[in-house]
């Protein structure tokens, strides 16, 4: 169905090769995964399925891409409309109207197909999708999982051969991501629908690759068996890293083949002994805060206390009210009714150079923090605005990425230094609490592991306190000590992470699926159970 | 107002536009304000178009300020009631015919407001038409001819609202810096970029859904022409034609 041959493609403004010499093909009904670090090429390899690179990008690209027997590079992106259906890393950027109902249609008007053919192909998309009871609602009011499905549906709609999707599940909760990729293994399966897909949370989608392209970065990539590239690669879920550590002579990629082989772990393995940690004095305190927006409220009635040196998630489905929650606690949002305070101070109250030196927060766009020319200056900035000794928030970047350079443009970054630039600035100033807003979106497992380390140290070893909001549960699980859990705005669940985790499949870590019923969460858990 | 063709205010607001003009007097500028305030305070949906009037209302009070301000300082002396004088800046001679200051009349003073009210009720009647129209039903009985108008169309209606959106976080995440104040500049940069990504995205997902490759479009929901479209239309062409015969 698709065919690349020799492909090569090089970006104008840039010496590095993205791809080299290319080449394979997907038959038709295959579910191929794209694999690779940020920053190597595999948005540009989605994006050449259907032209759009570099008819819209730039670029020069050598070799020949075919499908469905029609040569890429010969037609404009818009002619492959009918063939090649593609969603992108966000939807809500993609909408071009404001209707359900209308997103579906657009791209059948635009190709000028017959009304009635095309009321029967939107009927039927409502229905696959389970999009019928949204039709006639305003795209901007549904939630990110729904807005999702009408992309995917409005791609569909099209009846194309092949669809292509970016991260498809990255900014969804759980059962949101479980709900998306369900469907397109149905489509895959009933439809012997072609589907090209990208993602970094290889946890989620692996089950469902028939095949796997990883991109290595220095322009070439190899197109295999998920078993065999995850053999060997470092890109890996959890549960490929399990089979490695133990030892075992096969990599299963579903839980089912693991739970099979580690049969014998789970009866020997040893209990691990909890760790009781001290609580540190508390750093911040909600009691009974409420939040509304209008008549809709956000939050009901916030009730908690997090200790110093504590990090701590706070989780739920889209829309639950986490991000109203920790903006709500850095002051920025004015609170309905209750109390609100960060290490005694109300949270309204914080600003400047107290603000700085109480909570750092990073939001869900790190970029929006930066404003500089470039790195140096950043670290200048922050330098000065802490009064510390020039150069140190430097120094911090240079520890988190060693290899970043002083002179570059902070949007020229890759999403994770950018991250690590934006934690080096906001931690410089030594705030008592951090405060993440979903930091692992768009993040590959190295940057994740980096992170992890990163503030691991920050709450053990000076003592302060993290708290994460984040759909991300094998994060949760590496890094968190206790977990809220909300939803409609309410605390349902505070407990140690745990507990909590392994109370709801939907959000339990891979590893701990595998080892059900004895409690581990990592990869290291099960190491220490069975070393002992 | 949900079966209002999208061509229907447009055409109003533009007999009405010609209207105002033709009879050059104030109190149809501010009866026509007046109307179209209504008019979108009523009709208007509950989308981010339909902010655009508001916008345009603010910025004919500032034009109207200005204007009134530049009429009175600057121009040509008009003899009548004397309210207060002002010193004349004295100008190099090749500048003669220009005087900066001196008598202020009452006539001059409703002469620079009366022609002021004539710019905003202009302003305001193309900002009402475009918040009471979606620019999405605009675009598709737009000619497929113009598909950059179309293109840029989409982007620039969706681009208004989401610059608002992307104001507000940046600013939020600068104060999250302890930046109470921040420059004008450390905002426009991330935006900018945020902006222009957002743009491109849009116009290469239409690109990608086949926009502009067939020369005709079909279309989903027939938009059609219907008695109260020529209502309206009929009521701006009979406002135009009482212009035209009193004031003339």
């Amino acid at each position: 169905m698709i065919n690349f041959s020799r492909v090569s493609l090089v970006y104008p403004t840039s010496t590095k090769t993205i791809l080299e010499d290319l080449s394979f093909e997907i038959a038709e009904g295959e579910m191929v995964l794209v694999i690779g670090s940020t920053g190597t090429g595999k948005s540009s390899l989605l994006r050449l399925i259907n032209g759009l690179v570099p008819h819209h990008t730039g670029g020069i690209l050598a070799g020949d891409i075919t499908v469905d027997g029609v040569s890429t590079q010969l037609v404009r992106p818009g002619e492959l409309a009918h063939l090649v259906g593609i969603v992108g890393q966000n939807p809500a950027q993609g909408f071009v109207t404001d209707i359900v109902e209308e997103e579906l249609a657009f791209g059948m008007e635009a190709l000028n197909i017959a009304p009635d053919v095309m009321r029967k192909r939107v009927e039927e998309i409502l229905d696959l999708l389970a999009l019928a009871h949204l039709r006639n609602r305003a795209i901007s009011t549904l939630s990110g999982g729904e807005q999702q499905r009408v992309a995917i549906g409005s791609a569909l709609v099209m009846n194309p051969k092949v669809l292509v999707l970016d991260e498809p599940t990255s900014a969804l909760d759980p059962i949101a991501a479980e709900e998306v990729l369900s469907i397109l293994h149905r489509l895959v399966h009933d439809l012997s629908l072609t589907v090209v897909i990208a993602e970094h949370r290889l946890e989620r989608v692996i089950g469902f690759a028939d095949r796997i392209i990883h991109i290595a970065g220095d322009g070439s990539a190899e197109i295999n068996l998920p078993e065999e590239i995850l053999k060997r690669s470092e890109i890996a879920p959890p549960i490929v890293h399990l089979a490695r550590a133990l030892g075992l002579s096969d990599v299963g990629l579903s839980v089912r083949d693991v739970r099979r082989m580690t049969e014998e772990i789970r009866a020997n393995g040893k209990d691990i002994p909890r760790e009781a940690g001290q609580l540190g004095e508390i750093a911040i305190r909600t009691n009974k805060l409420s939040l509304n927006y209008g008549e809709k409220k956000a939050l009901n009635e916030v009730s908690t206390q997090i200790h110093s040196g504590e990090i701590v998630a706070l989780m739920g489905r889209n829309g639950a009210g986490k991000s109203s929650l920790l903006t709500t606690l850095v002051g920025i949002n004015k609170l309905s009714s209750g109390s609100s305070e960060i290490n005694g101070i109300k949270s309204v109250d914080l600003k400047g150079q107290v603000r700085r030196e109480t909570v750092g927060f990073i939001p869900q766009e790190p970029s929006d923090l930066l404003y500089g020319q470039s790195v140096q200056s950043e670290c200048q900035q922050a330098d000065k605005d802490n009064q510390s000794a020039p150069g140190s928030t430097f120094a911090l970047l240079k520890r988190i990425v060693p290899s970043i350079n002083q002179e570059t443009h902070p949007r020229d970054l890759s999403e994770g230094q950018r991250l690590a630039l934006a934690l080096a600035i906001v931690i410089s100033a030594q705030p008592k609490v951090l405060i993440l807003d979903e930091p692992t979106r768009g993040l590959d497992y190295q940057s994740k592991a980096l992170l992890i380390s990163l503030l691991k140290n920050f709450a053990k070893e000076l003592n302060r306190s993290v708290l994460i909001a984040t759909h991300d549960v094998e994060l949760v699980a590496e890094l968190c000590d206790r977990v809220i859990f909300l939803a409609e705005g309410e605390v349902v669940a505070d407990g140690p992470t745990l507990d909590i985790l392994l109370s709801s499949p939907a959000f339990a870590p891979q590893v701990a699926k595998v080892m059900s019923p004895r409690p581990w969460l990592t990869v290291s858990d099960v190491m220490r159970a069975v070393a002992e | 107002m949900k079966s209002l063709h999208p061509l229907t205010w447009w055409i109003w607001s533009l007999l009405i536009v010609g209207a105002v003009i033709s009879a050059n007097s104030s109190w149809l500028a501010g009866i026509s304000i007046a109307g179209a305030t209504i008019l979108v305070w009523r009709f208007a949906a509950d989308a981010p178009w339909a902010r655009s009037f508001w916008f345009s209302l603010k910025i004919g009070a500032f034009i109207l300020i200005i204007r009134t301000l530049v009429g009175l300082l600057i121009g040509v002396p008009i003899p009548g009631t004397k309210l207060f004088e002002l010193p004349i800046l004295p100008l190099p001679s090749w500048l003669a015919g220009v005087r900066i200051g001196g008598v202020i009349t009452q006539e001059r003073l409703f002469s620079s407001i009366h022609e002021g009210l004539i710019i905003v009720a202009v302003i305001s009647l193309f900002g009402a038409a475009v918040s009471l129209t979606s620019p999405h039903k605009l675009l598709r009985v737009t000619p497929i001819v113009i598909y950059e108008f179309g293109v840029a169309t989409v982007i620039a209606t969706s681009a208004l609202p989401n610059l608002v959106q992307s104001i507000s976080r940046i600013r939020r995440a600068r104060l999250l810096r302890g930046d109470e104040n921040p420059s004008w500049r450390s905002i426009a940069l991330p935006l900018l970029e945020d902006s222009l990504s957002r743009s491109l995205e849009l116009a290469a997902a239409m690109d990608a859904r086949g926009y502009g490759v067939s020369r005709k479009r079909s279309r989903y929901r027939p938009i059609s022409w219907q008695g109260i479209d020529s209502a309206v239309v009929l009521a701006a062409v009979l406002i135009l034609s009482f212009a035209l015969a009193i004031f003339r």
